[in-house]
């Protein structure tokens, strides 16, 4: 029968790859026996610490058995897990990465009183009414009419951006900052403002034919998904 | 089976009692069935805009609790033979005094034996808000043509998106006074029901009337001349499922004779 860990090493390094048919205690008891014998031969060399990338394969980590993991490693003195690597991922942070990547395109009134969170990058046809607030992960595009609050970047990004009719808007907020609409000359609100915070945390307003200067990465983001 | 609306607008004083008796009675006249609620627990003011006041023995919070039985509560408006009935709030409790399931259990109740039921809920969004919708089939939200009242309106209508009754909510704009809607400087009817995305059941014109009939105990609709009164009507007539036109805003001046011909000579 096949190791249930075997080592295998590339350019960047150590890789131990663990069977994902094998199971848990084999694959343990296997990784014990590799590792002694690694002991062994790097011994008569002169011990250098050794980082391993760990991968599962189409198998996913429990905390229990991750924390057996680092329990073996943390017998050997010298070496130790870079990170572990798995090719899949559970279906919650799959939905989550979906939503976050996703532009989603809302159409709906939030009324006074009011909270509406919502995930990744939003398009935002419909209505904020007076004290309602519309709170965006992501990049907020406004089509529709704000009379409410709006957040991008919420609750702490503040690389976010806020795109849109605003004139109309109680606040802008944008992560931790905001400012309130009522104090702000009505000449830095265009039909197309760009809402964003500037490199001395402030909010700051500008025009779409600016978005580049104001945020050369908005533009890289587009088009490519980013798996964190 | 009766059908159930709750009368709302979030905001006090805006004319929820009115409407609620002037709806019922309005509704009594065209000979149906109807059932008053008050559920403005600890401020009851239902039965006096409708000259009740002298006539309760038992109220709500006594039928919930089963001191009464819901037909000894009732009060008849004996001006409607057998139409109109009133089933008045305490005024001894507060809002706490009832709880979802025995108004829920009231109004299923009453539904059989009457056509309408209006529930008069008391102003704010706490317990007697809830209390109120729970048995209601659809919503009458009032407000006036006044910024703070359409807030509250729109708060009303989330709220009510929130707990979804069967049909979707009406809306009656109440207090609208012609001359200052003509000239701009109050919100617009249109305006205010787009806002809002409510579709509208009425308009109300603002008129003394109202005020002085509500103190005789006399609803205004009984007055077949006042406009406010013909709002209300028409109100009745489509919720009956006629088809009314609103009334204009506009308003026809009609001047005396001597006035139009003092006005000849007037410099502008």
């Amino acid at each position: 029968m096949q190791d249930a860990a075997v080592l295998k090493g590339t350019n960047d390094g150590y890789e131990l790859v663990l069977d994902e048919r094998a199971s848990m205690n084999e694959i343990f008891s296997s990784l014990s026996k590799l590792l002694d014998k690694l002991k062994t031969q790097t011994a008569s060399v002169s011990p250098k610490a050794i980082k391993f990338d760990v991968l599962t394969g189409n198998r996913l980590l429990t905390s229990e058995d991750r924390k057996k993991l680092e329990e073996i490693f943390s017998n050997y003195e010298y070496f130790s897990i870079h990170k572990v690597l798995s090719e899949v991922i559970s279906n919650e942070r799959a939905e989550k990465i979906r939503q976050q990547e996703n532009v989603h395109v809302v159409d709906r009134i939030i009324r006074n009183g009011q909270d509406v969170h919502l995930e990744g990058d939003v398009i935002f046809l419909g209505t904020v009414h007076q004290g309602g607030k519309l709170f965006v992960s992501g990049n907020l595009y406004v089509m529709g009419n704000v009379h409410g609050i709006v957040q991008a970047g919420y609750p702490n990004i503040e690389t976010k951006l806020i795109i849109g009719d605003l004139h109309n808007a109680q606040q802008v907020r944008i992560g931790e900052q905001f400012e309130i609409l009522d104090d702000v000359s009505e000449n830095n609100l265009t039909r197309e403002s760009v809402v964003y915070v500037n490199d001395l945390h402030v909010i700051d307003y500008g025009k779409i034919e600016d978005l580049k200067r104001i945020n050369p990465k908005f533009f890289n983001m587009v088009g490519g998904v980013i798996n964190g | 089976m009766g059908k159930a609306y709750v009368v709302t607008s979030g905001k006090g004083g805006v004319g929820k009692t009115t409407t609620t008796a002037n709806l019922g009675t309005a509704l009594a006249m065209m000979g149906k069935k109807v059932c008053l609620m008050d559920l403005d627990i600890g401020l009851r003011n239902l039965d006096v805009v409708l000259g009740l006041d002298n006539r309760i023995m038992y109220d709500i919070v006594d039928v919930a609790n089963d001191r009464a039985k819901l037909s000894q509560a009732l009060v008849k408006d004996k001006r409607f033979d057998d139409k109109l009935y009133l089933l008045p709030a305490a005024q001894n409790t507060d809002k706490s005094a009832l709880n979802e399931d025995q108004v829920l259990k009231i109004v299923n109740d009453l539904k059989p034996n009457f056509d309408y039921i209006f529930i008069d809920c008391p102003a704010g969004i706490e317990q007697g808000f809830m209390n109120a919708i729970v048995g209601a089939d659809s919503a009458i939200i009032v407000t006036t043509p006044e910024i703070s009242a359409v807030r509250d309106a729109d708060r009303v209508v989330g709220l009510l998106e929130r707990n979804p009754l069967q049909e979707e909510p009406h809306l009656i704009i109440n207090r609208i006074r012609r001359h200052m809607m003509q000239d701009g400087s109050m919100m617009d009817v249109d305006e205010i029901t787009h806002h809002l995305g409510v579709e509208l059941l009425g308009i109300i014109f603002d008129d003394d009337a109202v005020i002085s009939t509500s103190n005789h105990g006399e609803p205004i609709v009984l007055d077949p001349d006042n406009p406010a009164g013909q709002g209300y009507r028409d109100v009745a007539r489509r919720l009956e499922g006629e088809s009314v036109p609103l009334m204009k805003i506009e308003q026809e001046i009609h001047k005396s004779f001597w006035k139009r011909v003092s006005s000849w000579f007037k410099k502008d």
